[in-house]
């Protein structure tokens, strides 16, 4: 860096010149996490840095806090903080620097925190550290930033496990505020919580960068959020800043394509018309068919469509399409308390709803709600404690581990994480391959020529190559097309899809749930989707089931349920969604 | 308290465990321990019928139910009363045993908790310094150590330091001629005694504990509570030791009781290395004799010893991780 | 495998295993200890061992029960290392006892490894009330001291020789395998890939073997190990205390028969120094080479080979 620019404006609080982070793995090549990272920020400012998975965005925010650790290293370039270069400092002066310089509030809230020490010790151990609090100030120092965040005083007693995910993270952000900082970076602050507190949370941050006129950087995946809460976004891909301009100027008119494309798989639910690239929302108002198709991704190949309606062993499908409809009737699942003088815990509280064929149905709910425990009873993993559910002439609220197999062959199930889903020693072969040998008749040739139309049927082609493929030679995407492959093999009636983009990046949630559409219009599978995210619930279903705490509180067809929703918690829900296309008021 | 509660009942149940163990152990063992200790014990004198109860119902002969017999050997074990041993005789097995469990006790306890301490200290040494001298010497010696048999070490540390230098003692523990009594001049005596014996236990034992903890530590000090920690500009020393290692010795507590076994049954070589007039070598006597009635009490005390030791490392655990006490 | 997109059938369809050859696969392993160097020295350590307990009537120079010679000889150029007490050659003894060391250690590590991965995995699987009984009796086996138990179980059996200490060692070693086995079972058996098995109408025993236990490949390795270690260590004490077979030449017997003829007093400290540095090298050569078997699980060891 050159010297010219050591004397920044008073304005400015951190200039970045350059800046660039390598990872050195041991044994592997060197990769530039970031590259070339210049910007300025002023005092006060709310900066958002967005990017997908991969991008750099952590790794940056890591570095202007110092916190970089091998295998990272900073590479090269100046972060200039009030002037003073950082990159190059000692630890200890870098530690000093904390106390009215730069905090940090990390991605896992869940355990930024010491299990063994009370949420007391560790606002003192800050003060200790530093100094800048008196002995006889501690305590009423740390009653004043919990109550910042919204906290009882109280909270200062307990330990981190006693604490709900939402408190952790406050506590976090307390923790991070009594440093005093100039500038707070948050590390996806939101990203562990429930839909409902993650908006809470976010307020909070919101709120407090206003009172206590920290410079703030809010790190996120989420564009739609980021455009929600701050003044100025920055884009990353790959390691590059490709976008640097205020959030209204980047949702009025995005410059880089990449920003388009995120920006382009954003929308309200509740809008006439719903559609992202390779999808338009479905229901009593469905949108006319997009021809645009902008993903990376070609959800199905117009040759696999062909193919799944009516060529080769896809044949029998044919005069097929799901007959029997799963009836739930009055269940409820009471688990028994975690610990013992504690209540009971009802999961599912009396509900009841038909599944008919051919359907398309939204699970919809907080984490909690009861939404996955009624997947599990409905697949006969768990039994429900009262009530009953049918399928056909199969009881599987009672159904033994023999018939089991019976009701795998109809219902099946794709599942939310791809990482977990797969097993990391079997090739894409074996996996798909065992169901077909376990539930169909055919072996050997056939059985193959079976597991290779599966994977062009979900669009992994070259299938041969995609066949012999380990699950770490395959990205997330790729991962869950083979999972819903595996669902398809026993050629069921029912698919549970559960939660099944919620890992994804944006980026490649359109082609997995267009995938998923065409197979109940190509397989006439019914469906039953599971999420808590009312977008992707509008765009692949026709009916919809709000939970609460285990209870239906709202039914109806998607898109009037969505559009005029009657019940206070369908309104919380809707009203969490970040719509960076209607900016909320309080933002203006 | 219910976390107390609980693991009092536990170890209830395994001490019980474990006296019906030593209860079946002579009976599923073919022959019948019980006649050849009777005929080894009639060589010394006749036998008093009381003497040849106790036996019987410590070994089991076939008189009586399995039930009866096991009731009436219950009830001895409740009294102490473990016969008489025939390598001592007349002498009851119970005053051998409460004779040598002092010796034991201290020294196996002392210098087995020294050991985990400074092995401890040593592992978050090691792991906080990774990658310097501090971590590499005391990693590659404590893998090599552990490796060692108890008893080489020991006899290695008799020729070496007693025989060939002698600077210690060879054998006993405390002088040919003192009688055990409190004073300065028995206590300095019995320590001098000690230290070759306490050595053997402290280099073998000591490897285990320090790579237990470096590893334990190098993971906790991957977790995001440190790097919070760090973030927030807390002091090095306060991340390592109030961070990083506080919760580390948590997993290694309870390696701790579970290794405790191994180190007792090192110890006991030792003792017979040493000639050292603990439970470790008065086992070795019973058993070189088929003093059946003596080892077999033996056997129980020492795994009454240890599961002992491993409760008050469960309720120290509880102490020190604030999620049991809820 | 080359990838051509037209020959659906060329390949036996019935081959569903993978796609590398399975002595690719044990290649791999071995190639991935080798990788680490701590572990490539005790590989290096263990071969010698290994050869010398194999070949030892090739590399001894006398046979190890001749005791023809010279009682309690020194160091001379016909015998390397001394005679015994009894007029036996040292060196020819010391080559000798490691075949029961390694005998002993990959006997008893095995059979308590596979006591070890039959309790551990239907522990880990099964969630009823059996699985408490179980859990008690393994804990019951954890913290009872192995040596003692070995050592009452080896006196009532009476010189019963290396088929004993076996039994002992495999009867008190399989339950650190168990518990180390059972809790990865348990972290295993809540993953989805796991549940998707059940969903793909897969039976128990095959989620259990192969779902699960190819996945702890590295666990199971590094507890053979573990348990040959102790095993090693174990037999050494137990013929130390002269409760094996004393007529056996081990390096346990050695000992014990240096130390009741006084080694000690005559000054012969390579009887004591030979045997027991030959046991503590074994079992170092044991546990540096479990520092390699960390990568085992990993799933690129499956990976083909021409990618």
């Amino acid at each position: 860096m050159s010297a010219t620019d050591t004397e920044a404006p008073a304005a400015t609080l951190l200039s970045v010149q350059n800046l660039s982070v390598v990872y050195e793995p041991t044994g592997g090549e060197p990769v530039h996490a970031v590259s070339g990272a210049t910007f300025d920020l002023g005092r006060g400012d709310f900066v958002g840095l967005v990017g997908e998975s991969g991008s750099g965005k952590s790794t940056l925010g890591f570095a202007l806090t110092g916190l970089s650790k091998p295998p990272a290293r900073v590479g090269g370039g100046s972060i200039l903080f009030n002037g003073v270069d950082i990159a190059g400092m000692s630890s200890e002066d870098l530690r000093v620097q904390r106390q009215g310089g730069f905090a940090m509030v990390l991605q896992s809230g869940m355990n930024a925190l010491n299990p063994v020490r009370s949420i007391r010790n560790h606002f003192y151990d800050i003060f200790a550290a530093h100094g800048h609090i008196g002995r006889g100030e501690r305590e009423a120092r740390a009653i004043e930033l919990v109550g910042k965040v919204e906290l009882p005083a109280g909270v200062l007693d307990r330990f981190s496990g006693e604490l709900s995910g939402g408190m952790r993270q406050r506590v976090s952000i307390a923790l991070a505020l009594s440093l005093e900082p100039q500038l707070m970076i948050f590390d996806e602050p939101t990203t562990a919580l429930d839909v409902l507190v993650q908006h809470a949370v976010m307020n909070t941050i919101r709120e407090l960068q206003k009172s206590e006129g920290f410079t703030a950087v809010l790190i996120s995946h989420d564009l739609g959020m980021v455009l929600e809460v701050t003044e100025r976004v920055m884009v990353m891909h790959n390691g590059l800043i490709v976008e640097d301009r205020p959030a209204a100027d980047v949702l009025a008119s995005p410059q880089h394509p990449y920003t388009r494309m995120l920006l382009s798989h954003y929308g309200d639910p509740r809008a006439e018309i719903v559609e992202v690239p390779g999808l338009a929302a479905r229901g009593p108002k469905r949108a006319p068919e997009v021809s645009h198709l902008k993903t990376d991704f070609v959800p199905v190949s117009a040759e696999a469509r062909a193919r799944a309606a009516g060529t080769e062993g896809v044949q029998r499908r044919e005069g097929r399409a799901a007959r029997e409809a799963i009836v739930v009737s009055n269940v409820s699942k009471i688990y028994p308390p975690p610990r013992r003088g504690e209540k009971p815990v009802r999961a599912v509280n009396d509900v009841s709803f038909t599944l008919e064929p051919g359907a398309s149905m939204a699970l919809v709910g907080a984490s909690g709600s009861g939404k996955s425990t009624i997947a599990k009873m409905i697949t006969g993993v768990e039994h429900p404690t009262s009530g009953t559910i049918t399928f056909g002439d199969l009881q599987v609220d009672r159904i033994k581990r023999r018939s089991l197999k019976r009701l795998h062959t109809e219902v099946q199930m794709v599942f939310q994480d791809p990482y977990s889903a797969l097993n990391p020693l079997h090739t894409v072969e074996y996996t798909l391959t065992r169901p077909i040998v376990n539930f169909s008749k055919l072996r050997g040739r056939d059985a193959r020529r079976r597991m290779l139309e599966l994977l062009e049927t979900v669009g992994l082609t070259p299938v041969e190559q995609f066949a012999a493929r380990l699950p770490h030679q395959l990205s997330g995407g790729q991962r869950q097309r083979v999972v819903i492959a595996r669902a398809l093999a026993s050629d069921p009636q029912v698919i549970i899809a559960d939660e099944p983009v919620s890992m994804l990046d944006v980026s490649l949630r359109a082609g997995v749930l267009a995938l998923l559409d065409s197979l109940r219009e190509t397989w006439g599978v019914s469906m039953l989707y599971i999420t808590h995210d009312l977008l992707s619930a509008r765009l692949v279903t026709d009916q919809i089931m709000v939970l609460n705490q285990g209870a239906v509180v709202e039914e109806g067809a998607t898109a009037s349920v969505l559009q005029n929703p009657r019940d206070e918690y369908t309104i919380r829900l809707l009203d969490a969604i970040p719509h960076p296309t209607t900016p909320t008021p309080e933002h203006n | 308290m219910r976390f107390v509660l609980t693991k009092i009942g536990l170890l209830l149940l395994t001490l019980w465990a474990a006296v019906t163990l030593n209860f079946l152990l002579p009976r599923l063992m073919p022959g019948s321990p019980a006649d050849a200790a009777l005929a080894k014990l009639a060589q010394n004198g006749p036998v008093s019928p009381a003497t040849k109860a106790a036996i019987e119902a410590q070994l089991g002969v076939p008189t009586g139910s399995m039930f009866d017999q096991y009731l009436q050997y219950l009830g001895n074990v409740a009294t102490f009363d473990f016969g008489v041993s025939y390598t001592f005789f007349p002498q009851p097995v119970a005053g051998l045993v409460a004779a040598a469990l002092p010796w034991t006790l201290v020294l196996v306890g002392l210098v087995t908790i020294i050991a985990f301490i400074f092995g401890t200290l040593l592992g978050v040494l090691a792991a906080w310094k990774r990658g310097t001298w501090l971590d590499t010497l005391p990693t590659v010696g404590g893998t090599f150590a552990s490796a060692f048999p108890y008893f080489w070490t020991a006899l290695l540390l008799l020729f070496f330091l007693g025989y060939v230098a002698g600077w210690f003692p060879t054998s006993g523990a405390y002088g040919r001629g003192t009688t055990p009594e409190f004073s300065a001049a028995f206590l300095l005596d019995a320590i001098y005694h000690a230290i070759l014996p306490a050595t053997t236990i402290l280099i073998t034992s000591l490897g285990g504990w320090i790579l237990g903890m470096r590893s334990t530590m190098i993971n906790t000090l991957g977790d995001d509570y440190v790097t919070f920690a760090e973030a927030n500009g807390l002091k090095p020393r306060t991340v390592a030791i109030r961070y990083a290692a506080r919760n580390a010795i948590l997993p290694n507590l309870t390696s701790f009781g579970l290794a405790l076994g191994g180190v007792v049954g090192g110890s006991l070589l030792v003792e017979r290395v040493f000639a050292y007039p603990g439970v470790g070598y008065l086992l070795y006597t019973a058993v070189t004799n088929q003093d059946f009635p003596l080892m077999q009490a033996l056997f129980l005390i020492i795994t009454i010893s240890v599961l002992l030791a491993n409760f008050i490392v469960d309720i120290l655990y509880g102490i020190l991780d604030p999620r049991t006490r809820r | 495998m080359t990838l051509t997109d037209k020959s659906p059938d060329q390949k036996p369809a019935t081959d569903v295993a993978g796609p590398a050859h399975p002595l690719g696969v044990l290649w791999r392993a071995v190639t991935t200890i080798w990788s680490v160097p701590k572990a490539r020295i005790g590989v290096v350590m263990l071969g010698v061992f290994v050869l010398g307990a194999l070949f030892a009537p090739l590399i001894a120079p006398y046979s190890p029960t001749n005791n023809d010679f010279g009682r309690s000889e020194d160091m001379t150029a016909a015998h390397l290392l001394g005679t015994t007490a009894a007029g036996q050659d040292v060196l020819s003894q010391v080559i000798y006892g490691a075949r029961v060391s390694v005998f002993v250690g990959f006997i008893a590590g095995l059979f308590s490894t596979i006591i070890a991965v039959l309790i551990g995995l239907s522990w880990g699987y099964l969630r009823n009330k059996t699985a408490d009984v179980i859990n008690f009796i393994v804990n019951l086996f954890l913290v009872i001291p192995a040596l003692p138990l070995m050592i009452v179980i080896a006196a009532y059996l009476q010189n019963g020789g290396i088929g004993m200490i076996i039994l002992v060692v495999v009867i008190t070693g399989w339950a650190w395998g168990a518990r180390v086995l059972r809790s990865q079972t348990q972290s295993l058996r809540s993953r989805d890939f796991v549940t998707a098995a059940i969903f793909s109408g897969e039976s128990s025993g095959r989620i259990v073997f192969r779902e699960i236990l190819p996945n702890m490949t590295s666990l199971i390795v590094g507890s053979f190990f573990g348990a040959a270690t102790a095993a090693i260590l174990a037999e050494a004490g137990l013929s130390f205390l002269g409760l094996g077979d004393s007529t056996t030449i081990s390096w346990g017997t050695m000992l014990f028969w240096a130390q009741n003829s006084n080694a000690l007093l005559t000054g012969q400290w390579i009887l004591l120094f030979a045997p027991g540095l030959c046991i503590s090298l074994l079992a170092t050569s044991l546990s540096l080479i479990n520092f390699g078997v960390d990568g085992l699980s990993n799933p690129r060891l499956r990976e083909g080979a021409k990618r």
